[in-house]
């Protein structure tokens, strides 16, 4: 059995605010013309200072006020993410009520659940289209009274006498604010520590999402300890550059575009839209960036898939500098630095393509890169650290205000989900889940003891549902533990080590393993329409839709080609032994994916269960 | 923002001749080089490179009426014209029927441009009416006009085969057609023409630079697309045509007396239609409606001849005495003219610009191709 090991707290934790507002103003006061928000609009970046910001906050804290939102109420936010987002939530803090996430892509039966079960008196909508979701069921919404919309087009229209234009409201707040300017001040300074300052729902893979109560003390908590998260060590670079995409109602998003960056006083860019992503990054070169898995794995193939593509000459510098930074990526693996050599090799390489590659993916001027929210495969990670981006995985939850370990630049350790972080407690417990006790971890759900109850024990423990060991002082996480599958031989398989092994592939958009009390292990696999899209017209393969290129026996043999590959890194009692593929692009809205884009496996299992039996029978 | 070039929070960014600090260093240092070969150049070469330099200003100009604005002009011999006699007269010495007033270079450049900026300004109407083909028709008349005119004022031109003797490069005392010294170094009056030149070059291609990304350059290029549309979006196209030709014609203007200054001596049939189309081979060549494409057409242009000449060392048919031979040196320059027009324009319409912006490419995807 694994031996329990643990790691020591830390120094005291810096706790000089009670509040992420109180750190917002003192950053207004100290630094009032840095630039604290970057908001595209019309192809130029419309800058805001952190004075200008503070302003912004205490007028929307001060409309609320005036709307009737008292300390303790709970204000909704759908939306995607935008300067008005950081402002609300921020002045919803700053009142001493809390704020909810709802993602943008929650549909309106959600949003029904979600702002019923948060007991939201006040909603900011986006658009119009946010707006529609929460008008469908507004009879059934008996706590909402106002709902703001952001974006006036469309909306102005209606006549329901609880929409308002944010620009009304922020009006409503600059009379306000003239009326009594102390006021908000007074509210900050009011703020009780342990007080809920925001509500996260979980995605909830399994069952309706539950509420996730963060209180003051464990946002600044989190926030005062990104030095050494993010920056490992040493100061905060002078003007820290993040960019604004992950969605802001999920922990990780919050914890940089939030807590980091006032912390840090850095400057946060509001990418246009998801889809602008890219061109968002390559115009802003984060020095901080965080990201799930997906978006690594989308990086490192687009770019193998562009080289391609390019001229004999492009590929010969790359694949030379490629295999460069792979031997480069080796050494760093095993020593921790380059060492001479290392580095002579490293800087022939960033002068001939190593440079041009990271501007192009946006990571020219990143310090730190980290993947968390889900386990990436190895080989991407690798292919990362050759090309000199200094990428980290980290693991946290919404339970843990995204706090828990982190890999640490020089003690990489590539699988493991690296040390725990200062403060962090990590115990093992006998049957191998993850323990973790720190300042970040959650109050409790809300409106939900028994669920509270179940994940925090009576010495402050939280039960976080993953299974791992201990890889001397890294952590090593096998698998969800409810996800963990026996086959009927009896050997314990973890499905998400597969299904990443899978991922890596350009080809495979999603994976799903199945074999619970199975003979064998077998597999759905989801295409990558554009990739596969873009195979298939090279090779003269006509095909319509998602469904049609799925069918192609072609396409079929593509992916059992991926397939035998990631076969040969497992045991043979773990390889996959059939596979079929998913026939349709699976989608939020049908409830087959949560809202970041994780599947929900007792969904798909039901759905295609008949094309699961057929694989057994 | 240093390391995030596109990272742009104002539009005055976004147009900013040069947005980066690097394409800052880049450009200075390569100003500081051209500037530097003056002290290196051997005086032939520096007076090619004077005339380079001046036929750039020339060429410029067609740029902004042909290349930006739309306008086909072949009439431009005809400016430089005006431009060269009216720096001889103002600036060269009377003697017998010719006239001269003998005044300094800072009265007689300005005046040569503004001169022909006037008669730019006359002629612009005619632009009002006629577009394409018959535009090109009118202004090739202005061009016979123009010749007629030169070899008949005898007391201005010199007359047909006698010529006169151009206005002195005298500027505020200091006479650049005499040998002079600067920081240790001895100038010959080739090389201080090339300075000069250089100088006058920078400012006016920063000139014409700024003019096209203002709101009166994007309106050239708005007639250039489709003149009825820009019409639509409220573009004056009398007004802005207007102010194309005479702006134009200014840099005709002053690149005509310039040259001429130089080589000391002009002669009335120099002014005729093949010297406008050389000028239209050089943004042809260059690139149209591009800055650094006119110079790079003037530039190569005016150093054909040296390069035919280093052919010529090489090739053994090519002989370089006008009578003997296979082939001539005037013969192949003649040819090369020809067939460098037609290939520009089937291979690369965009000229010797187009070609650096393909290796620009090539350099900016890498390591990518797209």
């Amino acid at each position: 059995m694994t031996a329990t090991q643990q790691r020591p707290r830390s120094e005291t934790p810096d706790l000089s605010f009670s509040s992420m507002p109180a750190w917002l103003r003192a950053n207004a006061q100290r630094d009032p013309l840095r630039v604290g928000l970057r908001e595209k609009e019309f192809g130029v970046w419309r800058e805001t200072t952190y004075e200008e910001y503070w302003d912004l906050v205490r007028t929307a804290g001060m409309a609320l006020r005036a709307l009737g939102v008292e300390p303790g109420d709970k204000v909704a936010i759908q939306s995607e993410n935008r300067l008005a987002w950081v402002v609300t939530d921020m002045a919803v803090q700053g009142i001493q009520a809390a704020s909810v996430g709802l993602y943008s892509t929650n549909p309106s039966a959600e949003v029904e659940y979600l702002l019923n079960h948060s007991e939201s008196r006040v909603l900011i909508a986006e658009d119009q289209e946010q707006v529609d979701k929460a008008l469908k069921v507004r009879e059934r919404l008996p706590h909402l009274e106002r709902i703001i919309y952001i974006e006036p087009r469309g909306v102005n229209m209606y006549d329901d006498p609880a929409l308002m234009a944010w620009d009304d409201f922020l009006e409503l707040g600059r009379e306000q604010l003239a009326a009594m300017p102390g006021e908000f001040d007074r509210l900050v300074d009011g703020i009780d520590i342990e007080d809920t300052a925001t509500i996260v729902y979980t995605s909830g893979t399994t069952g309706p999402p539950k509420g996730a109560m963060l209180s003051h003390r464990n946002l600044v908590w989190t926030a005062g300890e990104a030095r050494s998260v993010i920056a490992g060590t040493g100061d905060m670079p002078d003007r820290a550059e993040l960019l604004s995409y992950l969605p802001l109602c999920h922990v990780f998003g919050r914890l940089y575009d939030l807590c980091y960056a006032t912390a840090t006083r850095a400057t946060v860019n509001f990418a246009e839209s998801i889809d602008t992503v890219v061109s968002d990054l390559q115009e802003i070169q984060p020095t901080y960036f965080p990201a799930p898995p997906r978006i690594w794995e989308k990086m490192s193939a687009g770019a193998q898939i562009r080289m391609a593509h390019a001229s004999p000459i492009k590929r010969l510098a790359y694949g030379a500098a490629f295999k460069a930074g792979m031997w480069n990526a080796d050494r760093l693996l095993q020593r921790g630095r380059r060492g001479f050599l290392g580095s002579v090799v490293h800087g022939i390489g960033w002068l001939l393509v190593y440079r041009s590659l990271q501007k192009k993916m946006g990571m020219s001027m990143c310090r730190q890169a980290v993947s968390g929210s889900a386990p990436i495969a190895p080989d991407v990670l690798k292919f990362f650290m050759a090309v000199g981006v200094p990428i980290v995985e980290g693991w946290g939850m919404t339970e843990t205000t995204a706090m828990g370990t982190v890999n640490q630049l020089g003690r990489e350790k590539l699988g493991t989900i690296g040390e725990p972080l200062p403060g962090c407690e990590v115990e093992i417990a006998d049957d191998g889940e993850i323990l973790t006790r720190h300042p970040g971890v959650f109050k409790g759900y809300f409106k939900n003891p028994e669920a509270t109850a179940e994940a925090i024990d009576a010495e402050g423990w939280l039960r976080t549902g993953d299974v791992g060991e201990w890889d001397e002082n890294h952590v090593r996480i096998i698998d969800r533990k409810k996800d963990i599958i026996i086959t009927a031989g009896g050997k314990n398989i973890s499905p998400s080590e597969l299904e990443n092994r899978l991922k890596v592939s350009p080809f495979v958009k999603e994976a799903l393993v199945i074999g619970d009390r199975r003979k064998f292990i077998s597999a759905l696999i989801g295409i990558e329409f554009d990739v596969a899209a873009n195979w298939a017209q090279r090779k003269g393969i006509t095909f319509t839709t998602y469904r049609d290129l799925s069918e192609k026996p072609e396409v079929i043999e593509l992916i059992g080609r991926q397939v035998d590959e990631a076969n040969t890194d497992f045991a043979r009692v773990e390889q996959i032994k059939k596979f079929r593929l998913i026939p349709k692009e699976l989608d939020h809205d049908q409830g087959e994916l949560t809202a970041t884009q994780k599947i929900k496996r007792k969904v798909l299992v039901e759905q295609f269960a008949d094309i699961i039996e057929e694989m057994y029978s | 923002m240093r390391g995030r070039p596109g990272l742009v929070t104002a539009y005055r960014r976004d147009m900013s001749i040069l947005p980066t600090t690097t394409q800052r260093v880049w450009f200075f240092s390569f100003c500081i080089v051209v500037a530097g070969l003056t002290f290196f150049l051997s005086d032939d070469l520096a007076s090619r490179g004077a005339s380079a330099a001046a036929a750039a200003i020339g060429a410029i100009g067609l740029n902004l009426v042909t290349g930006w604005a739309g306008q086909i002009s072949l009439g431009h011999a005809f400016f430089l014209g005006v431009g060269a006699y009216t720096a001889a007269a103002l600036g060269g010495e009377s003697g017998g029927p010719l006239i001269g007033l003998g005044l300094e270079m800072w009265i007689w450049l300005p005046a040569a441009g503004l001169v022909a900026a006037l008669t730019g300004l006359l002629v612009a109407p005619i632009a009002f009416r006629l577009r394409g083909l018959y535009l090109a028709f009118v202004t090739l008349g202005l061009v016979f006009i123009g010749e007629h005119i030169f070899r008949e004022w005898d007391s201005l031109t010199g007359g047909i085969g006698v010529g006169r003797a151009t206005a002195k490069p005298v500027l505020f005392g200091y006479d650049l057609s005499k040998e002079g010294s600067f920081a240790g170094f001895t100038l010959s009056p080739e090389q201080q023409y090339y300075l000069f030149a250089l100088i006058v070059l920078l400012v006016m291609a920063l000139f014409a630079k700024n003019l096209v990304r203002s709101r009166t350059g994007r309106a050239f290029s708005a007639i250039r697309d489709r003149d009825i549309a820009a019409e639509i979006m409220g573009i004056h196209l009398s007004r802005s045509k207007l102010i194309a030709f005479t702006v134009s014609s200014f840099y005709a203007g002053v690149a005509g007396a310039l040259i001429y200054t130089f080589i000391g001596f002009v002669e009335p049939r120099t002014f005729s239609l093949t010297l406008s189309i050389v000028y239209i081979a050089m943004i042809l060549i260059g690139g149209a409606a591009s800055i650094m494409g006119s110079i790079m057409g003037a530039v190569f242009i005016t150093f054909l001849p040296r390069i035919v000449d280093l052919v010529a060392g090489v090739v053994p048919f090519i002989e370089e005495s006008p009578s003997g031979g296979f082939l001539t040196v005037v013969q192949v320059e003649q040819i090369l003219f020809g067939l460098l027009i037609v290939v520009f324009l089937i291979v690369e319409p965009l000229g010797l610009h187009g070609v650096w912006i393909r290796i620009r490419n090539y350099w900016k995807a890498w390591p990518f191709s797209y």
